[in-house]
């Protein structure tokens, strides 16, 4: 009986954001540019796009910015005429780089710090699908000391160590009640895992610049994490677990970019990204009661078309757009309430101000437009249509020395 | 103009706009089709009034599936809809069974006997508290599809004697009590008694009724019921040997029980007395019904010693098992009825909830928005500790399994109740 009755408590999936729970807002100049970037010597963010271009940029520089994520997704159950949406909860994913080391000489250094997985999803406590997620938040922080020489004139490498900072927090509903008050579980947990992020950067004798990169595969790793339940039975108390362990996969991207250069004053960049979500095959929670709840995903890797363009209109002024198309890695059939993944457009705008030589303000606003998608999720059979749209301005500041 | 205010003005402008650009999604209205819902009336036995956990009480009453489906009726066109409740100060009805504890995972289940709707006790039988209003949730604990014509029907059932006067009790049937007034639409759930009381007494008492018998009566019901137009929809009969009281006590469970014990460690076999023959081992094709474990018969000894159910001389009593014979026997007579049903619902037209279906897809295991669904005892959410009755999330089940249907067979688009809304069994 215990162990029957805890299989049925904990069956708690997982997680997400941006092709799934990927967040690619790791520059404003680059998010402006519909998230292109790895075949660019662009700025100090080139630290995450592409490291071995970090030693093809002309100054050595630190910029420091933030993303505001307005996140609206709206849920139809199958059957009924109403609609759900979620609450609104702003993340505000950051990243933070420094380039150093003599810009005439051929070894660099960088360091950076943003968050490349990450996701908020909150529900109503009491909406359709409370027993399958009712919120979500999830981070990973990376920190990467980068290193990037330039082997030739046209030729650079790099690599970065990551740190891989992770925490997890997801609630939902369980089908108790104690005296009418809904019984929640909470599972919360921190992870430290590494991974690698390495890059090549080519300058072609055509004047097209190429990119190619990997980002590794980070195996976050919780243990011991605080499994929590609010307002339980007292009866069932005894059976609840206290602890858990489990691991997610935040899979390895590896990118192709190129970067255009029509006049001195535009630069064209296109990116193909592919992101190998193959390893999520399922979200397994081990609880320290002995019982587990193991749920499929099943994810396939996934590839997003980024296109961008940017234009020094002015000495002051840079002008930025793009657009961009995310192919989702989630399956028929495995479209979960805290990750409504589906393919999904991309359009992002931007300006660079320049204020001084030294300091420079960018702005950018990302629009998201994931498709309506109409699924019954095969553990749960929560059956429905969840639609979704992000709307996403950030800016940076940054100091070149 | 300032570029600050400029920007500080975009600013302002996409913040607004952010907080308000919410996506839509095309949902479908809620429209009639070609039925009428102005006036819904609800046939059935325990099931259709609510019934419980061993008992019939407000709460129960109230997460009727009825009650669910005519709620979710009011936005295409439907009327008012009462169920016969109890009195608030008698919510607890008939009384019912609660989990007071749970030890080791192992339940206690205890009789609820305060604020009873009793009203006075004839010849051992209660007498429920009378209900005086409207009634549209037609369904009456116990009925079978066969008492449905009986003239003074009220006299041999309690729970629709407190639906009638003194002056009716002895001379109104059911049928004549269910259409005294105008529907315009109805749903019929008779018939689970005429297998269910045989299978639940291990078939020791009260024979199904014969396969002709209730084919005729049920289309005398659906002729009364369409004789003025109404349209309407019949559900089959479930899986009976499908579910908790079937499935909860096995062989092996017992086996383990007596294992268990210093005196019962080499215990190989569990002895039954089926239906017909002599006294035998039983086998895992042989079901226990859940009153064998509740009753803390097995393993007494008898006069002579011999312990219950451990030797051929002391077998289980036929009433606590339904053996792979008799198990036979009741599918036969399930499919039988269910093709009656299903023929006669599809000469009149009407839509069919195939509950033998439904209820057997999440009997083995099914989650619903999330809730893990199963006939499991207790932890399945769906059958109440009566092992027989549903829970509220069960009951929901079968409502939106009804809307369903009728939404398929009229073109309407009656809501689908939020399951989510609803509780398994209740914890202590």
């Amino acid at each position: 009986m215990k162990t029957i009755l805890l299989s049925f408590l904990l069956i708690i999936p997982v997680l997400g954001f941006s092709q799934s729970f990927q967040v690619n807002l790791q520059g404003q100049k680059q998010t402006a540019m519909g998230g292109a970037g790895a075949g660019l010597a662009l700025d100090e963010a080139a630290v995450f796009f592409n490291p071995g271009a970090v030693s093809f940029l002309k100054q050595n520089g630190v910029q420091a910015g933030a993303h505001a994520i307005f996140l609206k997704t709206a849920f139809n159950e199958t059957g009924s005429p109403l609609t759900e949406y979620n609450k609104n909860k702003v993340p505000t994913p950051f990243a933070a780089y420094a380039v150093f080391g003599s810009p005439e000489g051929r070894l660099r250094f960088g360091i950076g710090a943003y968050t490349p997985f990450g996701g908020a999803m909150h529900w109503n406590e009491d909406w359709t699908g409370k027993y399958t997620v009712t919120s979500l938040d999830l981070r990973a922080i990376y920190i990467q000391p980068t290193i990037s020489l330039k082997i030739t004139d046209n030729i650079g490498i790099g690599g970065g160590l990551v740190y891989a900072l992770g925490h997890v927090d997801l609630k939902k509903a369980i089908p108790y009640t104690n005296n009418g008050q809904q019984t929640t579980a909470q599972l919360k947990g921190d992870s430290k895992d590494f991974g690698w992020n390495a890059g090549i950067f080519i300058k072609t004798v055509s004047g097209v610049s190429v990119g190619v990169t990997h980002r590794s595969q980070v195996t976050a790793k919780v243990e011991n994490g605080e499994a929590n339940f609010f307002n339980p039975p007292a009866s069932v108390v005894p059976l609840l677990p206290t602890k858990f362990n489990a691991t997610l996969p935040l899979p390895a991207t590896s990118t192709v970019g190129f970067g255009f250069y029509p006049s001195a004053k535009t630069t064209i960049a296109l990116d193909v990204n592919w992101v190998w979500w193959h390893t999520y095959k399922d979200l397994g929670f081990y609880y320290d009661n002995g019982t587990q709840t193991v749920s499929p995903r099943n994810y396939h890797d996934a590839a997003t078309f980024r296109a961008g363009i940017q234009n020094e209109t002015t000495s002051f002024l840079t002008l930025r757009a793009g657009v961009g198309y995310a192919l989702s890695p989630v399956g028929e059939g495995y479209v979960t309430p805290e990750v409504p993944d589906a393919n999904r457009l991309l359009l992002s705008a931007g300006i660079g101000l320049k204020p001084s030589e030294r300091f420079n303000i960018d702005f950018s606003f990302l629009y998201e437009n994931v498709k309506s998608r109409t699924e019954t999720n095969i553990e749960t059979n929560l059956s429905g249509t969840f639609k979704t749209v992000a709307y996403i301005p950030g800016m940076a500041l940054s100091y070149k020395f | 103009m300032k570029s600050t205010y400029f920007y500080k003005g975009l600013l302002a402008l996409s913040i607004i706009g952010l907080a308000s650009c919410k996506p839509t999604i095309d949902t479908v209205a809620p429209v009639k089709g070609n039925a009428d819902f102005t006036r819904y009336i609800a046939l059935g036995n325990s099931l259709t009034a609510g019934f419980a956990d061993g008992g019939l009480y407000l709460e129960g009453q109230k997460n009727s599936y009825p009650e669910m489906i005519a709620a979710q009726m009011k936005s295409v066109g439907g009327g008012s809809f009462s169920t016969p409740f109890f009195p608030d100060a008698q919510f607890n009805g008939s009384g019912y069974l609660k989990l007071t504890a749970l030890t080791n995972g192992v339940p206690t289940i205890a009789k609820e006997t305060s604020n009873l709707a009793i009203r006075a006790q004839v010849g051992g039988v209660n007498l429920f508290t009378r209900y005086t209003g409207n009634i549209e949730n037609f369904g009456v604990p116990g009925i079978k599809l066969i008492h449905a014509n009986i003239q003074g029907y009220g006299t041999l059932n309690n729970y629709f004697e407190r639906l009638l006067t003194d002056a009716t009790v002895g001379t109104t049937t059911y049928m004549d009590f269910v259409t005294a007034k105008p529907w315009t639409f109805f749903s019929c759930w008779l018939g689970n008694n005429d297998i269910l009381s045989y299978a639940s007494s291990g078939a020791a008492a009260d024979a199904p009724t014969p396969k002709a018998t209730f084919s005729g009566a049920y289309s005398a019901v659906i002729t009364k019921l369409t004789s003025k137009g109404a349209k309407g929809v019949v559900a089959t009969i479930p899986d009976v040997t499908n579910i908790a009281y079937f499935r909860t006590v096995t062989l092996k469970t017992l086996l383990a029980a007596i294992n268990a014990t210093p005196a019962g460690a080499a215990v190989k076999d569990i002895y039954i007395q089926p239906g017909t023959g002599a006294a035998r081992a039983a086998t895992a094709e042989d079901l226990f019904t859940l009153p064998l474990s509740s009753d803390n018969v097995m393993g007494k000894p008898n006069g002579l010693g011999i312990p219950y159910g451990l030797d051929p001389r002391n077998p289980v009593e036929s009433k606590y098992v339904l053996d792979k014979a008799e198990i036979a026997v009741v599918n036969d007579y399930v499919a039988a009825y269910n093709t009656s049903i299903k023929s006669i619902a599809s000469a009149n037209n009407l839509a069919v909830m195939d509950a033998y279906a439904l209820l057997n897809e999440y009997a083995a295991g099914k989650a619903i928005n999330g809730i893990p669904v199963s006939a499991a005892f207790i932890q399945g959410n769906m059958f109440s500790l009566d092992g027989i009755h549903l829970t509220p999330l069960g009951y929901a089940i079968t409502a939106n399994g009804f809307i369903k249907a009728i939404n398929a067979k009229y073109g309407s688009s009656i809501p689908i109740v939020d399951v989510t809304r609803y509780r398994g069994v209740k914890f202590p």
